[in-house]
């Protein structure tokens, strides 16, 4: 049996076989003892929708099948999260849309370097996980989670410089999207394009923090198609190994670029995988902000009591193409009427105001319009921010005298040392 | 003073280390109880504990990942690649996360990845090989490839200390090889500074980790028929001592440039460059290139004698390069 803690064998559990190699519970076995794993599944639905390639006369073509009328179910009560809290995360789920759309409408005015790349339909993921962590915990986004740097505390601005390259975004003109990090107050290592080498420079740095005596969540995000990476397996094993706080979210999108996942796994879930490292697997809806944060903040504690990783799979879907240039004609079109009605903002909006009725329609008027005007001088201030003067090219390569002090950052770690003393060695060893 | 190995001299300077500063922790397959596959971290993990002294899964990428986050919170990690050989496995991390960082975001990576390298004791293609070129070609690495006892372990404490990746190759022909006396106690060798390992008139030798024995070697015979080489040991081969390259041009106006690793594409094509930049004018002959061939390091004895320079090889070019 997978060690589970306390806080998540609740009744939410549905227990599943893994479906992958033998089914114990239909195949009859000779085996003396078959072992059965469970994995928490927090959703209120569960559909059942694939995707596969088909030929349809001269054309191979996406095909979906499943119940794609299921009715919406409504969102999961959260254990933890207060009135307050479900909205200032609603607030940032529709800050992290508003500043997407301000950057479509950038890059149609020409006003962007390159692509952009949108998180639609993922907002409740990447706003309610980040939301999970403490100050001192640290943090590293992908690509479609431009809103947790949001409530990690940067500004729009940030992000939206750095998309048109300008001198004043956080890595001055070096990169673009949210590629950036922030060591000293948010406690952010930067992304970069290679997907998965985020898993274990996360796991360092928690192995960095125990060193110093201290057990701290590290959160990250890897895609579907992303987690087919070595590194990703490298890097889950090596924090499970070593038991560190790592909160890993699977964003399962359905999608890698033109990629269905059917094509990137053979598993029913990716939680799944969690059995295979020997931690904690959860699945969530990532459109129902409450049970994201839920799944997020249980693994943060587990982190914080020294309990080692979680690996959290959110089912949600990628609602735009891969990045701004892609149409995603290649999606069928039922899957994302499907979804439409899974829209993580509005369902998170209906809660509030008729299930919960923590915010009155005037209230939830006054929020996005607050919002709207916060985008505008954003994106005032990040269009007449200037470009880079040339030269800025150079220089930044090392780390030169007195650029940086290195210290530790949770303090000198206390070390414990043996008596023996320095002694040459005589031993065998590999190839003389 | 105490006569210690090369392979001693690299444990004692990161022993020293381990001592001096608490953010000092090592990493790496099997270095832990067992010491390491050349016992470069013995008897580490009963002193320094299995914190600092931490064994990992088989897993490069994993490791360099590991290291580099935990610079980030000011630990300052030594990882051990096995065979220098497997730091492929870890490349994207090496070349994407870690070289990276300061120039994209400010951030400092104070680690050391060091490992044993280079050929002379039949490894194979798989344990031989000397792929320092390929960090050399990734701005935001240090890359430090000493010659001596004496300059391993002041070298591997300033890599150590340093705010900058650095990858620190040993060449494990050395290990146990050469011998020479090596102060206890604390001093360092300044990573970017070459050395001038013979002064001599006639032609310089630039070469660096054991080519430099062999280079002197093939001086002491040369010597007996009037000619005088200069050998410079270049022990950082990024950044490069380009003031110590121009200088003994100038002062002998003929160079060998000498390498282990694979000729085209190798180091000695960037030193001609430099000479070329920057001394032109001081030459009196062309550039000879002596370097391993273009093709794996073969396993068998006599084959990888073949592709892996010699001590006659220096001998008869040097020869060669005075007649011109
Ligand atoms: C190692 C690697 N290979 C290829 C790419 C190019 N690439 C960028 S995003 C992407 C698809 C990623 O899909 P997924 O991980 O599911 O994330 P999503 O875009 O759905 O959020 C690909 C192939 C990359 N960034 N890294
Ligand atoms: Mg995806």
């Amino acid at each position: 049996m997978q060690k589970r803690p306390e806080s998540q064998s609740k009744p939410q559990l549905k227990s599943t076989t893994p479906s992958n190699g033998s089914q114990p519970s239909s195949v009859p076995s000779r085996a003396q003892q078959e072992r059965t794993y469970a994995l928490p599944d927090y959703r209120q639905e569960v559909s059942e929708i694939t995707v596969r390639q088909v030929r349809k006369g001269e054309e191979v073509r996406y095909e979906v099948s499943g119940d794609l009328h299921a009715p919406v179910p409504p969102l999961r009560d959260s254990k933890y999260l207060s009135q307050q809290q479900c909205i200032a995360i609603y607030r940032f789920m529709v800050m992290n849309r508003k500043m997407e759309t301000a950057l479509e409408h950038l890059y149609k005015q020409g006003k962007v370097v390159g692509g952009v790349y949108f998180g639609l339909g993922q907002e409740a993921c990447s706003c309610a996980s980040a939301y999970a962590l403490a100050k001192d915990d640290w943090f590293a986004p992908m690509i479609r989670n431009q809103g947790s740097l949001l409530v990690r505390g940067f500004r729009a601005r940030d992000t939206m410089m750095q998309y048109m390259a300008k001198a004043g975004s956080p890595t001055k003109g070096r990169d673009g999207t949210s590629h950036f990090g922030d060591l000293y107050e948010r406690n952010m290592v930067a992304p970069i394009s290679m997907l998965g080498d985020l898993i274990p420079v996360l796991s360092g740095v928690a192995l960095g923090a125990r060193l110093q005596g201290r057990d701290i969540a590290v959160m990250t995000y890897i895609g579907d198609g992303g987690q087919s990476t070595g590194v990703t397996y490298e890097g889950i094993n090596f924090a499970s190994v070593q038991n560190l706080g790592l909160v890993l979210f699977i964003e399962s999108n359905m999608w890698a670029y033109s990629t269905p996942s059917e094509m990137q796994y053979r598993n029913k879930d990716l939680a799944e995988r969690a059995i295979g490292y020997g931690i904690p697997g959860v699945i969530v809806d990532g459109t129902d902000a409450c049970q994201v944060y839920d799944a997020a903040h249980e693994a943060v504690e587990r982190a914080h009591r020294g309990e080692g990783p979680t690996l959290i799979e959110a089912k949600m879907m990628r609602m735009k193409g891969h990045a701004i240039h892609d149409g995603a004609n290649y999606v069928p079109h039922a899957l994302f009427e499907y979804w439409k009605k899974r829209d993580p903002i509005a369902r998170m909006e209906n809660y509030l105001l008729h299930t919960r009725k923590w915010l009155t329609l005037e209230e939830n008027k006054a929020l996005l319009e607050e919002v709207e005007r916060e985008i505008e001088v954003e994106r005032e201030i990040a269009v007449n921010s200037p470009m880079p003067q040339p030269e800025s090219a150079l220089g930044g390569v090392y780390c030169e005298e007195g650029c940086h002090t290195i210290r530790p950052k949770y303090g000198v770690p206390k070390v414990r040392k043996g008596t023996g003393a320095f002694r040459q060695t005589e031993a065998a060893v590999h190839l003389k | 003073m105490p006569q210690l190995t090369y392979l001693e001299a690299i444990r004692q300077g990161i022993w020293e280390e381990m001592e001096r500063d608490p953010t000092v922790f090592c990493l790496g397959e099997d270095i832990g109880i067992y010491g390491g596959a050349f016992k470069i971290t013995d008897g580490f993990i009963d002193r320094f504990g299995a914190e600092r002294v931490l064994d990992t899964p088989i897993a490069e990428s994993a490791i360099v990942g590991a290291a580099f986050g935990a610079s980030l919170t000011g630990m300052r990690p030594v990882a051990e690649f096995q065979f220098m050989d497997f730091i492929g496995c870890a490349f994207n991390q090496i070349s994407n996360v870690v070289a990276k960082a300061h120039y994209l975001w400010g951030a400092p990576a104070p680690l050391v990845l060091r490992g044993p390298s280079g050929g002379y004791v039949h490894g194979g293609p798989f344990h031989s090989q000397n792929p320092e070129m390929w960090f050399v070609h990734n701005p935001g690495l240090k890359v430090v490839c000493p010659a001596t006892p004496y300059d391993a372990k002041g070298l591997i404490k300033a890599s150590i200390r340093d705010n900058n990746p650095v990858i620190f190759f040993e060449h494990k022909y050395l290990y146990r090889r050469i011998k020479e006396e090596v102060p206890e106690g604390d001093y360092v060798v300044p990573i970017g500074k070459a050395r001038v390992a013979r002064e001599g008139t006639h032609l310089s030798v630039i070469t660096y980790a054991a080519l430099v024995h062999s280079a002197l070697e093939a001086a002491d015979l040369l010597a007996k028929e009037g000619i005088d080489l200069e050998v410079l040991d270049l022990r950082t081969v990024a950044p490069l001592d380009r003031a110590a390259i121009v200088q003994t041009v100038k002062k002998t106006n003929k160079v060998i440039v000498l390498h282990e690793h694979a000729r085209t594409g190798g180091l000695a094509g960037e030193i001609a460059a430099i000479i070329n930049e920057e001394a032109f004018d001081d030459l009196d002959g062309p550039i000879v290139r002596i370097a391993g061939l273009d093709s794996a390091v073969p396993f068998s004895p006599p084959q990888e004698k073949f592709y892996l320079p010699k001590v006659s090889d220096i001998v008869q070019e040097a020869r060669k390069l005075k007649a011109y």
